[in-house]
């Protein structure tokens, strides 16, 4: 289970606060050049010049939704991007930070403001440093929906 | 190296072509990572494109204007033996 101290602990204390943000109208191959050199593979999507979030891409949605679909890789971010991602605050509890993680089987969660500009960005990695038994239960949690859910679409109705 | 926090969007796109590959690139920080990481003239080589790197870093440093590294990677791309395309290029499609 996870302790107390997890709720003690902060998302501000685990973050990584360099964070690499692109524009929607950005394409697949020059975000996939950002994370090749970045080594991110999820980079929150910003409305340029304002700075307010709208989403986040992730080197996943590339492969499915650009590569695999076999668009262009000139297609742009905002064809692709998941929109108004979930995202959580510098304050917020790393506790309620996995939740949501769990919740919505995502290893990333955009850190934003009260402007909803990008703070910074925590990842499932960042929350095991701390909490292994936390991020263990994420990660448990995660691949016993997956298994469930392949256990679903394997089911056919049968007519009465 | 600039910082990779930082991008600054051109007003056009700039698209390259060579045999089975096309380069579409439209900000300043892409530009600095195709010469960077993925230009076909092997690391140092070319007088154009040590200019462009330059200039990309001086536009994502704020000292110079995003269309000065726009024009500088045009011309590293011809050096590059690209074909280049932009609706505000000579030689453009």
């Amino acid at each position: 289970m996870a302790g107390p101290e997890d709720k003690a602990i902060r998302v501000r204390d685990v973050m990584t606060r360099q964070v690499y943000t692109v524009s929607p109208t950005d394409t697949a191959q020059s975000v996939a050049r950002l994370m090749k050199e970045t080594g991110v593979g999820a980079l929150p999507v910003e409305v340029p010049g304002v700075g307010t979030i709208l989403g986040i891409v992730t080197d996943r949605d590339i492969l499915t939704s650009v590569v695999a679909q076999g668009l262009s890789t000139s297609t742009a971010v905002f064809e692709f991007m998941t929109v108004a991602a979930e995202s959580c605050e510098e304050g917020d509890s790393i506790l309620l930070a996995a939740q949501k993680m769990h919740d919505l089987r995502i290893r990333q969660l955009v850190v934003v403001d009260e402007k909803r500009h990008a703070a910074g960005i925590i990842a499932l990695a960042d929350i095991i440093r701390v909490s292994p038994e936390l991020g263990g239960l994420v990660l448990d949690g995660m691949s016993r929906q997956g298994s469930e859910n392949e256990h679903h679409e394997g089911i056919t109705s049968c007519p009465a | 190296m600039p910082g990779l926090t930082q991008d600054r969007l051109w007003s056009e796109a700039v698209i390259l072509e060579a045999p089975n590959r096309v380069l579409r690139v439209q900000s300043t920080r892409d530009a600095y990572l195709c010469l960077k990481n993925h230009w076909p003239l092997p690391d140092g080589e070319g007088s154009a494109r040590r200019e462009a790197l330059a200039a990309c870093d001086r536009v994502i440093d704020g000292e110079d204007e995003p269309d000065a590294a726009r024009a500088a990677f045009m011309k590293a791309a011809e050096e590059a033996q690209f074909s280049v395309h932009s609706w505000t290029s000579n030689d453009g499609g």
